[in-house]
């Protein structure tokens, strides 16, 4: 997964969009897959949403490499099976650790002397 | 020494000597090649459209495959080198060939075996296109899923006829909805609609010259493919809502 863009006033975790994060918690809760439709459906209770969106969302995911999908024939035809390709807690951790990186990339010693001095803080 | 067989007493291994005969052969050639494209224009049916594209395409590629065959006589040493009649003889049915072979052949091969698809062997979508075929008057398309998220379907019409869906568009469709999508497509077969955007595409590659005749309106196209949807059906609301889902995804 890349960060690219990290929502700073997002109470959630700031990477993804507010309804990527939703699909994907959804997607954590179930281990066997779900339909583009089953998701929705769990969704369409919580907010508006339409089910072309979940499809863009989910879809974005799958190019995003951060879900799996396989086809199946079911009733109405083929469709995809969605699945997580890590669990929420190895997501959050790449997330936590690749903003770092990127951080230290970024502001070299200042961002280490930064973190040194927040967590001798917190340990303190 | 031994003399090459077939050898030619104008043999100069691999120069060729491009004479005035062959000069007046490729202006000819050119010339029909981009009266064909002027007449395009003015031509309304589609088998004229399509028999004056391979028209150019042939008699473009013929200069082409002239000075190639009279080269590759050359670097062999056959008596075909700069004998002007035995190289049209050669040129015209490899330039035929080369036209047909790439608007019916690899064109349509590449694309289908290039997308990864799986073929529908039974099920409604099967039935009503199999049913809607008949009334038609075409042989019954073979069905294709494409394995693509995004929305889209088309059709081609080649040797056999084939229709291919995405699995996105599967998911976003309700039934009403496929069943407009098929008879929008099923249309464009009959039309032979993809034989257009075929012919089209090879011209835009092979013969840029042609992007300046706007023989070919795919507006006029949809609208026919959606007017049958429409009739079949009864009611605009399953094509017009298909394409609203569609154009969400990609808006």
């Amino acid at each position: 997964m890349q960060v690219s863009r990290i929502r700073l006033h997002k109470k959630k975790l700031g990477v993804l969009s507010p309804l990527e994060m939703d699909v994907l918690t959804t997607l954590w809760k179930r281990q066997d897959g779900m339909r583009v439709r089953d998701i929705y459906s769990a969704l369409k209770n919580k907010r508006k949403v339409a089910l072309t969106s979940v499809a863009v969302i989910l879809d974005r995911l799958y190019e995003k490499k951060i879900v799996k999908r396989g086809i199946e024939t079911g009733r109405g035809g083929e469709h995809y099976i969605y699945s997580c390709r890590i669990s929420q807690k190895d997501f959050e951790k790449s997330v936590i650790d690749k903003t770092v990186n990127k951080l230290i990339e970024n502001f070299g010693p200042i961002a280490v002397n930064y973190f040194n001095e927040r967590f001798s803080k917190k340990s303190g | 020494m031994i003399e090459p067989l077939f050898s030619s007493p104008t043999c100069f291994g691999a120069a060729s000597i491009i004479g005035p005969d062959k000069i007046f052969l490729v202006l000819i050639s050119l010339t029909i090649a981009f009266t064909s494209l002027a007449y395009l224009r003015r031509t309304q049916t589609t088998k004229g459209k399509i028999a004056l594209v391979y028209t150019h395409l042939i008699f473009l590629f013929f200069p082409f495959f002239l000075l190639s065959i009279n080269t590759t006589c050359g670097v062999f040493c056959l008596s075909c080198h700069n004998n002007v009649p035995a190289l049209a003889l050669y040129a015209v049915p490899t330039s035929v060939l080369a036209a047909v072979a790439t608007g019916f052949i690899f064109l349509p091969s590449y694309f289908i075996y290039t997308n990864k698809r799986r073929a529908l062997k039974g099920g409604h979508l099967v039935r009503f296109a199999a049913k809607h075929s008949s009334r038609l008057r075409i042989r019954p398309p073979n069905m294709y899923v494409v394995d693509k998220a995004k929305p889209v379907a088309f059709s081609f019409r080649s040797f056999r006829s084939a229709i291919f869906i995405s699995v996105g568009l599967l998911e976003i469709l309700n039934k009403k909805e496929k069943e407009a999508v098929i008879l929008h497509e099923l249309a464009h077969i009959r039309a032979r609609s993809s034989a257009m955007k075929v012919s089209k595409s090879i011209l835009n590659v092979f013969s840029p010259m042609s992007l300046i005749v706007k023989f070919y309106d795919t507006g006029k196209e949809e609208e026919m493919a959606d007017d049958f949807a429409i009739r079949v059906q009864k009611t605009s609301k399953h094509i017009n809502n298909a394409k609203k889902k569609m154009e969400k995804f990609y808006s």
